[in-house]
């Protein structure tokens, strides 16, 4: 069984020239922020010495759109049980594999949606008790293309905490629907003074910790006797954020939450959160790794001091916040957000703008048109319109959105040793016309356009 | 019509109140000219049934009955065996009246779903080992008003969630629970909700109910812990050197048993034993509600196992593993759409090895309007299926309407009559005596006026035990 594993012959597409003039043509300039580098993209891990896979599943002759921003033309995924093996023109298909023709299609990862709910997320952890692997909306979240979302809520108070867990949507597999749990920690700002010391001095004590405990581990091999240092009163899930094993979120607004700017048709609100976007970049600095912004408005305005400490964004590019008229140069939002935050090397996901009426992002379809999942490559379109370039636009919704939930190990790419979420669709990925025609998640086939009666109908 | 057909039965009713009374004298009852249906291979198309003492003597073409029976001309109509309804909560919760709302969603076009007893608000309880048939109120019209829809037998069925405990199989006639109750603490009952309290409950107290049977097993051999003592002795100073090393012979000797005696005494007297010599902490009390459990591992009970949609089915195998087998039975007592109907997990079925009670419906396709028969799609797929028919009037009404439009959806017609009595029978472990038209089971009996699957046709009479039941109820009305 000779595989020509990975072999990434197809010349990649040109470089990405530099952005046209967008937005309101008042760009900050990209200055090179010396600080601490963004959180490393994480390789997935490799496969060691497994068992070999019982089945094949090929996915052959597609453009597939690899997720980091390559696509290579005619190209076959081969797939190992639940996992991608190989990706490649050249590629010898054991025998027995099962092989789905992408001949004049696309590939394209899963996709990854940072905000949802219902589509059978169970409640509250262990979220694997509680999932409901049948909920017609997960057919219907895959007919949108969505095969990984995080569910639950990284709530948003003055030290990190929340209940989430990055759930698959595999469909009639209980264990395979929980991908991981507690990989995103919510915080809000701005804190009052009082809280943000308190939270300064709590990250301090975890630092040191944490090379406490390194120092431990060193003096452990040498001799056993050693303590174990004492881990400071709440510190356990900072230790999460600073060893890479979860991501905290920072919600931008006043720590008692509100309104801010929940009008979905506009007027009122705050129109610069420049503010708070700085003091979680001082909370991102004194923890040494980036944090995640949800949904800034004034981003744009500071997209190298976010770089300079290594944060990543979540953005609804259709999100409208109106410009002060006094001020409008440094107010409101931007539609160029996102390709100003990608040009300084800011890791980007979209989202669709908030439901309206309570509740947060579902495929359900008793909201607003568009407040919803059923269309998440559209929000990624609207980037497109911003200026954000058609290839880094599908990275976020998948790899960079996997990154921002932390588990970009196993989801948001076709690379070799990660989870087979493979996506067949009828045209470019975020074409307003593209269709959903086939979804793999888990290396199993969950949707078949023809066969479900959401989109049946619609023929090209 | 309708008023035509109910003058019909009262006044055959009437023709056949006398004898009723002296059938209970021993005098044998022959029901001839019937169609009988039977659910043991094939119908006989016309033949006579003979009753005595309550139990079938004799059925077929060829039967005739006996010297002095009273016969009972049926006039080409049909004999099926009586209902049996293996999930059911009447006379649990004081009387109930009018038809109750059943919580959940996906209730489909068709109409209220298989009306349950919901019982009082039980939780998640942790007492397999608790009888229900303890809080049954016997004195309650609902018991006649069963009956006179043809349910001969039915169970009384734990309310709550996780392990809520031993269920019983009821007749439904008397006016005592001791009368009442045919078989008491007859099935485990097991609710499975997809949540973490339940799912942790069934994983504990399963794997706790391994060890219990593992322990149980030792008795067994107790030949070779009382050997190896023995040889030990002898052994030793010719293995000395290789015993040591071993590392297992030393543990062993502690454990003595004396030679086996009857068995629950063997237990104690182990247990009591085994600490001294073994210097192990003494060992907790039995807890009655693994025994059970243990008892359910061991095959000795039977287990009746509710899943509310394929999901939870999921979540069973997830929480206890897929190697976990015993004797039981599983009910689903509504179509949930929004978690899978049980059409979606035919393979899982097919691996659990148990009959399955579905709701006697057809099913929709979740946010369609498709008509799905999924009682059809896992009985060609080798499953057994039955029916949950409930424990309300309302729905047993219209259960024959049902089972006539399942028919209509490709199931077989005796596969829809087994499926409300002989299946559910096989769930409760009382096959033996009811369920079907057989040589020695309880003459409980449903004379239609045609087939029961003809929407022409009417339930005449009731007959539990070889009794005519809706006539006496009749007379009582009057």
């Amino acid at each position: 069984m000779r595989l020509t594993a990975g072999v990434l012959l197809v010349a990649l597409l040109a470089a990405a020239s530099g952005l046209p003039a967008q937005g309101r043509n008042r760009f900050p300039r990209r200055t090179e922020g010396g600080g601490q580098p963004a959180v490393p993209e994480s390789k997935p891990e490799p496969a060691g010495d497994k068992k070999p896979p019982k089945t094949h599943l090929a996915i052959v002759g597609g453009d597939v759109y690899l997720g980091t921003g390559q696509r290579l033309t005619g190209a076959t995924v081969l797939v190992g049980d639940d996992k991608i093996l190989a990706v490649g023109t050249d590629l010898e298909l054991p025998a027995g594999t099962t092989v789905l023709d992408a001949k004049g299609k696309t590939v394209s990862p899963g996709f990854v949606c940072v905000v949802g709910n219902g589509m059978g997320a169970g409640r509250s952890s262990p979220f694997i008790d509680s999932v409901n692997p049948f909920d017609p909306e997960i057919k219907q979240a895959l007919a949108a293309g969505i095969t990984s979302f995080l569910a639950g809520s990284p709530a948003g108070g003055n030290m990190p905490g929340g209940d989430t867990a990055v759930i698959k949507l595999a469909y009639g597999d209980v264990t395979g629907m929980v991908l991981k749990e507690g990989t995103v920690l919510g915080l809000s700002v701005p804190l009052p003074p009082a809280d943000l010391d308190k939270l300064f001095e709590l990250i301090k004590k975890t630092r040191d910790h944490r090379v406490a405990l390194e120092e431990f581990g060193k003096k452990k091999s040498a001799d056993a006797n050693a303590k174990p240092p004492e881990a400071p009163p709440g510190s356990d899930k900072l230790l999460k954020v600073l060893a890479g094993e979860a991501r905290l979120w920072i919600t931008l607004g006043g720590a008692g939450g509100g309104g801010r700017r929940g009008n979905p048709f506009g007027g009122g609100g705050n129109n610069n959160d420049t503010a708070a976007i700085r003091q979680a970049m001082d909370i991102a600095q004194r923890l040494g790794t980036g944090v995640v912004l949800q949904k800034p408005v004034s981003a744009w305005l500071v997209a190298d001091e976010i770089a300079a400490t290594g944060s990543m964004v979540i953005l609804s590019p259709r999100d409208r916040v109106p410009a002060d008229p006094a001020d409008p140069d440094r107010t409101g939002s931007n539609l160029a957000s996102a390709a100003i935050l990608a040009e300084t090397g800011v890791p980007v996901a979209v989202t669709c703008p908030a439901g309206g009426y309570g509740g947060g992002a579902g495929v359900g379809t008793g909201g607003i048109m568009g407040q919803d999942l059923n269309t998440p490559h559209l929000d990624a379109a609207f980037a497109v319109r911003g200026g954000l370039d058609n290839r880094k636009a599908l990275r976020t919704l998948t790899l960079d959105a996997a990154r921002i939930m932390g588990v970009d190990k196993r989801i948001g790419s076709i690379e070799p040793g990660k989870d087979a979420d493979i996506l067949i669709l009828d045209g470019d990925p975020l074409h307003y016309r593209t269709f959903v025609e086939t979804a793999v998640v888990n290396g199993k086939v969950v949707y078949v356009k023809d066969q479900e009666p959401f989109y049946s109908h619609i023929k090209h | 019509m309708h008023q035509a057909s109910s003058v019909c039965a009262v006044l055959l009713a009437a023709v056949a109140a006398g004898g009723a009374a002296r059938a209970q004298d021993g005098r044998p009852l022959a029901f001839t000219n019937a169609r009988l249906c039977t659910l043991e291979g094939e119908v006989v198309p016309l033949g006579t049934l003979v009753v005595r003492d309550g139990r079938i003597q004799a059925l077929g073409a060829d039967a005739v009955a006996p010297a002095g029976a009273l016969q009972i001309d049926c006039k080409g109509g049909t004999i099926m065996p009586g209902l049996v309804s293996a999930f059911a909560r009447a006379g649990i919760d004081g009387p109930v009246e009018g038809p109750r709302q059943q919580p959940g969603p996906g209730r489909g076009r068709r109409g209220p779903p298989v009306e349950i007893n919901p019982g009082p608000r039980g939780g998640t309880l942790n007492q397999p080992a608790t009888k229900v048939s303890d809080k049954l109120y016997a004195r309650q019209p609902i018991f006649g008003e069963l009956l006179r829809c043809g349910v001969t037998t039915l169970a009384l069925t734990p309310p709550g969630s996780g392990l809520p405990g031993l269920g019983a199989v009821l007749r439904p006639d008397g006016k005592t629970a001791e009368q009442l109750v045919a078989v008491d603490a007859a099935f485990v009952f097991v609710a499975m909700v997809r949540d973490t309290a339940v799912k942790k409950l069934l994983k504990e107290s399963f794997d706790k109910a391994k060890k219990v049977v593992e322990e149980r097993k030792k008795p067994k051999e107790p030949a070779k812990p009382e050997a190896k003592p023995e040889d030990k002795p002898a052994d030793k100073p010719a293995e000395a050197k290789t015993e040591p090393p071993k590392g297992e012979p030393p543990p062993k000797p502690p454990e003595p048993t004396p030679p086996p005696v009857p068995k629950p005494d063997d237990k104690k007297e182990e247990k009591a034993a085994a600490p001294a010599p073994a210097a192990k902490p003494p060992e907790p009390p039995k807890d009655p509600n693994i025994e059970v459990l243990a008892d359910l591992l061991e095959g000795k009970r039977r287990a009746i196992l509710e899943l509310d949609a394929a999901a939870d089915l999921l979540h069973w195998l997830h929480a206890v593993g897929d190697d976990l087998q015993f004797p039981r039975a599983i009910v689903v007592p509504r179509y949930d759409q929004q978690a899978g109907a049980f059409d979606v997990v035919v393979e899982q079925c097919k691996k659990l090895k148990a009959p399955i009670l579905l709701p006697p419906q057809l099913s929709v396709r979740p946010r369609t309007r498709y008509l799905t028969n999924p009682a059809l799609t896992l009985q060609q797929a080798g499953v057994e299926v039955g029916f949950v028919i409930g424990d309300h009037r309302d729905t047993l009404r219209v259960l024959f309407f049902n089972l006539m439009e399942l028919v209509r959806y490709g199931l077989p017609a005796d596969v829809a009559l087994k499926g409300a009595t002989l299946v559910p029978a096989k769930a409760l472990g009382v096959d033996g005596e009811v369920g079907s038209l057989k040589v020695g089971k309880k003459a409980n009996l449903l004379l239609f006026s045609g087939d029961p699957l003809d929407p022409t046709s009417v339930l005449q009479s009731v007959w539990l035990e070889g009794r005519d039941v809706t006539v006496e109820k009749k007379g009582a009305e009057r």
